[in-house]
C-alpha cells in the first residue's frame, strides 16, 4: 500500500504530502519561537535589574551567523545537484553544510562552557562582581584554605581534595536524618567527607521500630521491659536487629553506626507502621462517624459533628502500633568540618539545612567566597540609589568592595577615565552610558592593570579608552594569559556579605535563563536538522538509485527546515548577543 | 487519489504489490500499527480509560465535598496500597494536600488524556481518511508516534502519583509562581510530580503537533476525486479547524512548560517574581525579576482554543448524526463551514478573558470582553444550524440521536452560562466560584462526552461490524441525562451564592469561621450547602450509569446485532461505502465522489438519501460541477 502524493505533487495543490507537512511544522515552531521571544520582550520590558547589554562575546556568535547563512546556501547546492542529477556534488554541498553545523555547535559550546566556569556574586549591598573561584581545601585541623596564586597547576592527588572556594564549612556536632525524605547520595556525601577527616557518625540513643501491633507490649512496663532486655543482648554489636514474631520490628542500638542501608532499613520499617497505624486509625473513625450519626437527633451540619469526634488512642492500644521515630539523630565525638556547595545548604544560627531536610548542628565556620574578579557591575547600586533619591556616586563611595585598597586605586583610574571620556562625548552632545560609567570590564582591568605597572598617572592619554573598539578583546578574557591573571584582583568574599550566587546559568538572572532557553532550543533544531540531512547523505543512496526525485523532494523538505532554523538565528543574533 | 486506490479497484483482495499482504503478526497489526483505524481505535480506549480514571478522582474530591471528616469509604479506596493510604489520607480522610492533588490531577487528565485525544485523535483518525476517501493518513509512521508520545506523555502523568511528592497539586493550570516552587523541597527534580506533570505536557504537546500535522497534510492532500472543499463533511472541516487550533495553540503552552521547566530544574526565574516569600521555603533563592503574568498569558493562549479543541470533534459528530437520522441535509451547511473558521479564528484573540483577575486594566480587559462576546455568534450559528436541521425531520430516536439531540440543550446551557461570565464586571463576583465549574463542566461533560457517546454508538457498527444494544443504551443513556444535570446544575446556584472551587472540605473550614457571611444579593453559602450530598451521590451514581455503556461496548463486539449491510444508517458519506470493518487501505473501489455530503430525501431521486460515491445516471442532469477538474 503507497499513500499517494508521497513524492509527486498534486495537481490541484501543487504540493506533494511532505511539503505541505513541513510548511504546517514550521508553522507551528513560527508560534513555539514566537512564544520565546514575547517572553524576551515581557521580561526585558519588566526587568527590575539592569539588563545585561552586550555581555557574550559577539565574535564567535558573528561567525555562526555567517556559518548557518553560508550552510543555507549549500543546503540548496545539494538539492540543485540532486535534481540534476548529480550524486557527487549533492555529496559535495550536503558534507559543508553538516560540517557547518558541527563549527556552529563547536562554537557554541566553547561558549557555553566558558559560561559554566564563570562566577557571578551579588552582594548584600548589589555590587556584583563576575569571575573565577579559586580552588580551595580543608586542613586536617578542618580549616579552608584558599589558593589565590595561578602557581603551578595543582597535581592529581592535589585536585581530588580541592573544590571551588564557594562552599559553606559547618563544624558538624550532630545530625538529624528525616527518614522519609533523607536523599542516599547526601546521606552518602556526608559519610565520605566526615571519613576523610576520620570520624564517623553514631547513633545517639536506642531507635525502635515497631512494625508490627504483635511485637508491641500493650503495658508500658512490659514494653520498658522488652526493650532492656534487647538493650542488654544487642547493645554491644552495634548492629541493627530485627525483633518480634515474623521479624517485622528492628532495634538499632546507641552508638551504631551510620550507613545509608541503615536509614534504608529504619525507613522500610517506619513506613509499616505508619501503614497499621493509618489502617486502624480509619476503621476507627469510620465507625465513630457511624455512631455519631445514629446519636445526631437534631440533623447538626457536619462540620458541627466533626467538633466530638476524637480518635482516643488508648482505647486502641491493640491495633495501632508505637509511634516510630520519624527522624534519626546522629553526632560526632568531636566537631567536624563539612563543606557544602552554597547553593545546597540554608545555613543557621547553630544548625543548617539541607535541601532534604537533613539537619546539620554545629556553627558555621568562616569560609569566605574566593574570587579572581574580572569585572565589577555597580550599574545596580546606582539603579536602587537612584531609586531612593541618593547620588549614586556618594553610595558607591560607602560600598564594602571600596575597603579593598586594589579596587579603590581601579575606581580612581575608572573616574578619571570615565571623566574623559564624558568630556569626549560632550563634543558631540552625547553622554556616557550606563555601561560606561558603572561597569567596570576585564578589558578595563587589563588596561588598568598595565597603566599601574607602568606607574603611569590615572587618567593617562596613554590608557585605552573605556570602549573598546567592535572586535577588541572579543572571545572574552582568557585567563591562561600571565598577564592578565595579574589583572584581576582576588577578594575573600565573607559568608554574610554574599547575597545571590551563582555561575553564569540560567540561575544567574532572566537575561541568562532566556539565552540559554533560547539558544538552547535552537541548538537543539540544529542538531536534529544535521541528523535528518546526515541520513540524506549517508543512508540514502539506495533510494537515489531506485527514485531520486523522491530524495530531491526530502532534501527539500530538510533545506526548507534548514532556511528556518538560520532564520531564528538571525533573530537571535542581534537580541542576544547586540542589543 | 489515483495509484492505490486503482490498486484496490479489481476486488477486495488486496493484490497491488502482492508482497504486502501476508498477516502482520499481532504485535504489529495492533500495538505498533500505522493503520489508520487501528490508531483511533488505540486513542479512543486509551482515552477512555484515561477518561475512567479522572472520573474516579472526582468522586473521591466529591466525598470530600460531601463528607469532609469522614474517612473515605471503602468501595473508593479497596484498592489503594496501605503505604500510598498512609501517605495521602489522614486516618482514611482526604487531606487538602490530596484533594488539591486529584483536582489538578482531574483536570489534566480529563482535558488533555481524555477528551482530546477522545475527540480529535480517535474520531478524527478513524473517520476523517474514511470519510475523505484517502487509503491512510498522509505520515502512517508519523501517526504511530504521535500515539505513543501520547501514550507515554499519559504514563509518566500518571505515573507521578506514585512518586513521593506525589502528582502535581498546583490546579490544572499549574499557575507560577505557586507551580513553581511547589515540590521544590525534593533534590531529585525529576522524581518531583510538579516536574514529571511538565514533563507528560511536553511529551502530549509533541504529539499533538506531529497529528495535526499529519490530520491537515491528509485533509488538504489526499481528499478523492471529486470531494472538493464544500463538498466536504462537516466532521472533516471540522477537524481541519481543530487541526490549526492544536497546531498554533499548543506551542505557546509548550514554551509556558519548557520555561517552566527551566525555572524548576536550573534554577531560573521566568515566572519568579522578585523577593518572593513563601511559608514553606522562606525567601526564595532564585534571581527573581520574573512575570507570572507571563505565564498565565502564555498558558491561556493555548487555554482557549484549547476549549474548541475539545468542542469542535463533539460538534462534528453531532453534525454527521443529525442529518443521517432526520433524513434531511444538514441546515446551513455553508454557514455553518463558514461559521467554524471564524470561531478557529477568534479563539486566538479572547484568550485574557480567563485573566479578569489579574489587574490586566481596563483597555485590556475591554478588548478581550468585546471578542468574547463576538465569538458568541458563531458559536450560535453553529448550534441554531443543528436544532434548525431538526425541524421537519421524520427522526429516527436511535442511539446516537439520542445523545445527539440530548447535545443541544446541554451544550446550549454551558454556553448561555458563559455569557455573563464574557463580562468583567461580573465575572468578578463569579470568577473562582462553583459557577464557573458548573459552566465549563455543562460543556464539557454533558455537553463534549454526549457528542462523543453520540459518535462512538454511531460509528461502532463501521467499526465491529455490529451494533450496540438498544436496551443498555437507553439504561446508559437517561441516568446520565438526569445524574449529569443533578451534578452541574447545583454548581451554578452554589457558585452564586459564592461558593468557592478550591474548597476541599465542602466549605466546612469557611462556615465554622464566617457562617453568617453573605454575598451581594443576601444568599449566604450555608443556604446551598445541603445540595453537597446531592452533587456528590449525582456523581456517584452517573459513575454507575457508565457501566451498561462498558458492557455494551465489549459485549456487543461479540455478541450484538450484525449490521443489515455495510451501510447500516442508510447514510451519505464514504465511510459507509468500505467493507465493515474497513480493511488495511480502506476501499475497495476507485473512489469518485459526485454531490455533497447530506443528499437525503431528494424529490429527484428514488430513496431518501443519495450517497456521495454513487455515480449518477447517465439521463440525469449533473448539478453543482465541480468548477475545475480534480486530480
Amino acid at each position: 500500500m503507497e499513500i499517494p502524493y508521497t513524492f509527486t505533487a498534486r495537481k490541484d495543490t501543487g504540493l506533494f504530502n511532505s511539503k505541505i507537512g513541513i510548511w504546517l511544522f514550521l508553522a507551528s515552531e513560527v508560534m513555539l519561537f514566537g512564544g520565546l521571544f514575547s517572553g524576551y520582550v515581557f521580561l526585558r520590558l519588566y526587568a527590575d535589574y539592569p539588563w545585561p547589554e552586550r555581555a557574550l562575546p559577539v565574535l564567535p556568535g558573528l561567525i555562526n551567523t555567517f556559518v548557518l547563512i553560508g550552510s543555507s546556501v549549500t543546503v540548496v547546492f545539494a538539492w540543485a545537484s540532486l535534481k540534476m542529477r548529480q550524486w557527487g556534488r549533492f555529496q559535495f554541498f550536503m558534507g559543508i553544510t553538516i560540517f557547518c553545523a558541527v563549527i556552529f555547535m563547536v562554537l557554541k559550546g566553547l561558549e557555553y562552557n566558558a559560561k559554566w566556569h564563570h562566577q557571578a556574586v551579588r552582594l548584600d549591598d548589589f555590587t556584583i562582581l563576575e569571575g573565577h573561584t579559586h580552588a580551595a581545601e580543608l586542613d586536617e585541623h578542618g580549616h579552608l584554605h584558599i589558593h589565590h596564586k595561578h602557581g603551578a597547576e595543582p597535581t592529581e592527588e592535589e585536585k581530588e581534595r580541592q573544590f571551588p572556594a564557594n562552599v559553606v564549612v559547618v563544624e558538624a556536632e550532630e545530625i538529624d536524618f528525616t527518614l522519609v525524605r533523607a536523599y542516599k547520595p547526601y546521606v552518602e556525601d556526608i559519610l565520605a567527607k566526615a571519613k576523610e577527616r576520620g570520624a564517623v557518625p553514631v547513633l545517639v540513643d536506642h531507635a525502635f521500630f515497631y512494625g508490627s501491633p504483635k511485637d508491641l507490649p500493650i503495658d508500658p512496663a512490659e514494653r520498658k521491659k522488652l526493650e532492656d532486655q534487647l538493650i542488654k543482648s544487642h547493645e554491644a554489636s552495634k548492629e541493627a536487629v530485627r525483633f518480634g514474631d515474623k521479624k517485622d520490628s528492628l532495634y538499632i542500638p546507641k552508638g551504631t553506626h551510620l550507613t545509608a542501608d541503615l536509614l534504608d532499613r529504619a525507613k522500610g520499617v517506619y513506613l509499616d507502621g505508619r501503614a497499621i497505624n493509618g489502617e486502624v486509625r480509619t476503621e476507627v473513625l469510620r465507625q465513630l462517624w457511624k455512631d455519631a450519626r445514629k446519636a445526631d437527633k437534631e440533623g447538626l451540619p457536619d462540620f458541627k459533628l466533626a467538633e466530638g469526634i476524637q480518635i482516643d488512642p488508648e482505647e486502641h492500644l491493640t491495633g495501632l502500633v508505637a509511634e516510630a521515630p520519624a527522624a534519626l539523630n546522629f553526632k560526632f565525638e568531636k566537631p567536624v568540618a563539612l563543606h557544602f556547595k552554597r547553593s545546597l545548604i540554608r545555613e543557621g544560627d547553630g544548625s543548617s539545612k539541607l535541601k532534604d531536610d537533613t539537619i546539620i548542628k554545629g556553627a558555621v565556620a568562616s569560609s569566605p567566597l574566593g574570587l579572581a574578579v574580572d569585572a565589577v557591575d555597580l550599574r545596580w547600586v546606582a539603579q536602587r540609589a537612584r531609586e531612593q533619591d541618593k547620588v549614586p556616586e556618594t553610595v558607591i563611595e560607602g560600598l564594602w568592595i571600596m575597603e579593598n585598597p586594589e579596587f579603590k586605586e581601579i575606581w580612581e583610574r575608572h573616574s578619571a577615565q570615565l571623566a574623559i571620556l564624558e568630556a569626549k562625548l560632550k563634543e558631540d552632545g552625547r553622554e556616557p552610558t550606563e555601561n560606561d560609567k558603572y561597569r567596570i570590564d576585564w578589558q578595563d582591568l587589563v588596561a588598568f592593570h598595565r597603566a599601574h605597572e607602568k606607574h603611569l598617572e590615572p587618567g593617562s592619554p596613554e590608557v585605552p579608552g573605556l570602549r573598546p573598539g567592535m572586535f577588541e578583546g572579543i572571545t572574552g578574557p582568557n585567563h591562561k594569559i600571565e598577564e592578565n591573571q595579574h589583572a584581576f584582583f582576588s577578594i575573600d568574599i565573607p559568608n554574610e556579605k554574599v547575597g545571590f550566587e551563582s555561575l553564569f546559568t540560567p540561575k544567574w538572572n532572566n537575561y541568562y535563563a532566556i539565552y540559554f532557553t533560547l539558544t538552547g532550543l535552537h541548538g537543539l533544531h540544529v542538531v536534529g536538522g544535521a541528523l535528518v540531512l546526515c541520513y540524506y547523505l549517508f543512508f540514502s543512496k539506495g533510494l537515489y538509485r531506485r527514485n531520486p526525485e523522491w530524495l530531491a523532494n526530502r532534501v527539500e523538505i530538510g533545506g526548507l527546515f534548514w532556511h528556518f532554523v538560520d532564520l531564528v538565528w538571525i533573530f537571535l543574533f542581534p537580541i542576544l548577543y547586540l542589543m | 487519489m489515483s495509484s492505490a486506490a486503482e490498486a484496490h479497484a479489481s476486488d477486495g483482495h488486496h493484490d497491488d504489490h502482492g508482497d504486502h499482504h501476508h498477516e502482520l503478526p499481532f504485535w504489529k497489526k495492533y500495538i505498533f500499527s500505522t493503520d489508520h483505524k487501528v490508531i483511533g481505535i488505540q486513542y479512543g480506549i486509551t482515552a477512555l480509560l484515561f477518561l475512567a480514571f479522572g472520573f474516579y478522582l472526582m468522586m473521591v474530591m466529591r466525598w470530600s465535598i460531601a463528607y469532609p471528616h469522614e474517612p473515605l469509604p471503602g468501595w473508593m479506596s479497596w484498592f489503594l496500597s496501605d503505604d500510598w493510604k498512609a501517605r495521602w489520607l489522614q486516618d482514611g480522610k482526604v487531606t487538602g494536600e490530596t484533594y488539591n492533588m486529584f483536582g489538578a490531577m482531574h483536570g489534566t487528565i480529563m482535558v488533555f488524556l481524555g477528551i482530546v485525544p477522545l475527540g480529535f485523535a480517535a474520531f478524527g483518525n478513524f473517520v476523517t481518511p474514511l470519510q475523505i476517501g484517502a487509503i491512510d493518513m498522509a505520515f502512517p509512521k508519523l501517526n504511530m508516534v504521535s500515539y505513543q508520545l501520547y501514550l507515554l506523555g499519559g504514563l509518566v502523568m500518571i505515573g507521578s502519583f506514585f512518586v513521593e511528592s506525589g502528582a502535581a497539586k498546583s490546579g490544572w493550570t499549574n499557575y507560577s509562581p505557586l507551580a513553581g516552587f511547589a515540590d521544590s523541597q525534593i533534590v531529585n527534580q525529576f522524581l518531583a510530580g510538579q516536574t514529571q506533570w511538565l514533563l507528560g505536557m511536553v511529551f502530549l504537546i509533541s504529539s499533538s503537533l506531529l497529528g495535526a500535522v499529519n490530520f491537515l497534510t491528509t485533509i488538504i492532500n489526499l481528499r478523492a476525486r471529486g470531494l472538493t472543499w464544500m463538498r466536504l463533511p462537516f466532521f472533516v472541516w471540522a477537524m481541519l479547524v481543530t487541526g490549526f487550533l492544536l497546531l498554533l495553540a499548543f506551542p505557546p503552552l509548550e514554551v509556558a512548560a519548557i520555561m517552566q521547566l527551566m525555572d524548576r530544574t536550573a534554577g531560573s526565574s521566568f515566572f519568579v517574581p522578585s523577593g518572593l516569600y513563601t511559608k514553606t521555603a522562606g525567601l526564595l533563592e532564585a534571581s527573581g525579576s520574573g512575570s507570572p503574568l507571563l505565564y498565565q498569558h502564555l498558558f491561556w493562549f493555548l487555554g482557549h482554543p484549547e476549549v474548541y479543541v475539545l468542542l469542535l470533534p463533539a460538534i462534528a459528530c453531532v453534525a454527521e448524526i443529525i442529518p443521517t437520522n432526520t433524513r434531511k441535509p444538514l441546515w446551513g451547511y455553508k454557514s455553518m463551514v463558514y461559521a467554524v473558521i471564524v470561531l478557529g479564528f477568534l479563539s486566538f484573540i479572547v484568550w485574557a478573558h480567563h485573566m479578569y483577575l489579574t489587574g490586566m486594566g481596563p483597555v485590556v480587559s475591554n478588548f478581550f470582553q468585546t471578542t468574547t462576546v463576538l465569538i458568541s455568534i458563531p458559536s450560535v450559528i453553529l448550534l441554531t444550524s443543528m436544532l434548525i436541521s431538526l425541524w421537519g425531520g421524520s427522526i429516527r430516536f436511535n442511539q446516537p440521536m439520542l445523545w445527539a439531540a440530548a447535545f443541544i440543550p446541554m451544550f446550549g446551557i454551558g454556553g448561555l452560562t458563559g455569557l455573563p461570565l464574557a463580562f468583567n464586571l461580573v465575572d468578578l463576583h463569579l470568577h473562582d466560584t462553583y459557577y464557573v465549574i458548573g459552566h465549563f463542566h455543562y460543556v464539557v461533560a454533558p455537553g463534549v462526552l454526549f457528542g462523543l457517546f453520540a459518535g462512538i454508538y454511531h460509528w461502532y457498527p463501521k467499526i465491529t461490524g455490529r451494533h450496540m444494544s438498544n436496551f443498555l443504551g437507553h439504561l446508559h443513556f437517561w441516568p446520565s441525562l438526569i445524574f449529569m444535570n443533578l451534578l452541574f446544575f447545583p454548581m451554578l446556584v452554589q457558585g452564586m451564592a459564592g461558593f468557592h472551587r478550591r474548597w476541599y472540605n465542602g466549605g466546612d473550614a469557611y462556615l465554622s469561621k464566617a457562617s453568617d457571611s453573605v454575598n451581594i444579593f443576601g444568599n449566604t453559602v450555608a443556604e446551598w450547602l445541603w445540595l453537597n450530598p446531592v452533587m456528590s451521590w449525582a456523581a456517584w451514581l452517573l459513575a454507575a450509569a457508565q457501566i451498561p455503556f462498558f458492557i455494551n461496548f465489549w459485549a456487543s463486539i461479540f455478541i450484538g446485532k450484525k449490521i443489515k449491510n455495510d451501510n447500516p444508517w442508510d447514510a451519505t458519506t464514504l465511510e459507509w461505502s468500505t467493507p465493515t470493518p474497513p480493511p488495511h487501505g480502506n476501499f475497495t473501489y476507485d473512489v469518485n465522489v459526485y454531490r455533497g455530503p447530506y443528499e437525503y430525501s431528494r424529490e429527484d431521486h428514488e430513496g431518501d438519501f443519495y450517497p456521495q460515491w454513487e455515480a449518477p445516471k447517465r439521463d440525469e442532469p449533473a448539478e453543482e460541477p465541480a468548477k475545475k477538474p480534480v486530480a
